[in-house]
């Protein structure tokens, strides 16, 4: 057995991302998050077909992805880098930053984005990391993340007297 | 840059506050030192000292003065 073969590849489907996280419907825009290393890195699928609630109003003439939509399906395919971790599973997440932002490609009803996420470090309640997307193989945008684990982090702050 | 200015700059480009603030400065006296600005002020002075700090160190850091305490813990001396 080679050792990259003792490294477990996980997916999750809805239930599953339900599981890990706690965006849901109309704020959960990953559709199944597969190959997943806990800790380390996760891809994610999103499908766009136009009955998105988004799309009839940006914008009637020409539907395309809100940024914001765009990032945050970075972001959720981001987050399972770390909520796929068992002791992490479930907890709240917040942003602390978001850098480097860029939009490549517009989006429309039809699109299938696939997202690499890659998580750089977690420690005590903050990670770091970025996130790509691609529709038919094209870049499609990318952030770099900071996001905390309030849970953790709070059991690491001062006490105030 | 000797150890006492590592220590201020860490304090003041993660809490965005100035040198003249710094003495008698505690957790939560400013809006930047919340849980967050906290744990963001600990990596930058363990980044900056090449150091790992306990949890009990990161609990105790409740002050620009506790901080010189706990940081002479790892040979940090600041003088």
């Amino acid at each position: 057995m080679k050792s990259d073969e003792l490294i477990s590849e996980l997916s999750f489907d809805i239930p599953g991302i339900k599981k890990c996280q706690q965006n849901r419907y109309p704020l959960l825009f990953i559709d199944k998050v597969f190959d997943v290393i806990p800790g380390l890195s996760a891809k994610g699928i999103k499908c766009f077909s136009y009955n998105e609630w988004f799309f009839p109003a940006h914008f009637e003439d020409e539907p395309s992805v809100p940024g914001f939509v765009q990032v945050e399906t970075l972001v959720q395919t981001f987050i399972m880098t770390f909520l796929s971790l068992e002791e992490n599973r479930g907890r709240k997440t917040n942003f602390i930053s978001i850098d480097n932002v860029k939009f490549r490609k517009m989006i429309i009803p039809g699109d299938q984005l696939i997202i690499h996420a890659k998580l750089e470090s977690f420690k005590r309640g903050i990670a770091k990391g970025f996130a790509e997307s691609f529709v038919d193989g094209h870049p499609a945008c990318r952030a770099d993340f900071i996001v905390s684990v309030p849970e953790i982090l709070n059991s690491y702050k001062p006490s105030v007297k | 840059m000797e150890n006492l200015e590592i220590y201020n700059k860490a304090f003041i480009e993660s809490l965005g506050t100035t040198e003249e603030k710094l003495t008698d400065l505690k957790y939560q006296d400013i809006l930047e030192w919340d849980s967050v600005g906290h744990m963001g002020l600990m990596v930058s002075l363990e980044e900056a000292f090449n150091i790992e700090m306990d949890i009990d160190d990161i609990i105790d850091f409740s002050s620009y003065q506790k901080g010189k305490e706990i940081l002479a813990k790892y040979n940090i001396q600041l003088k």
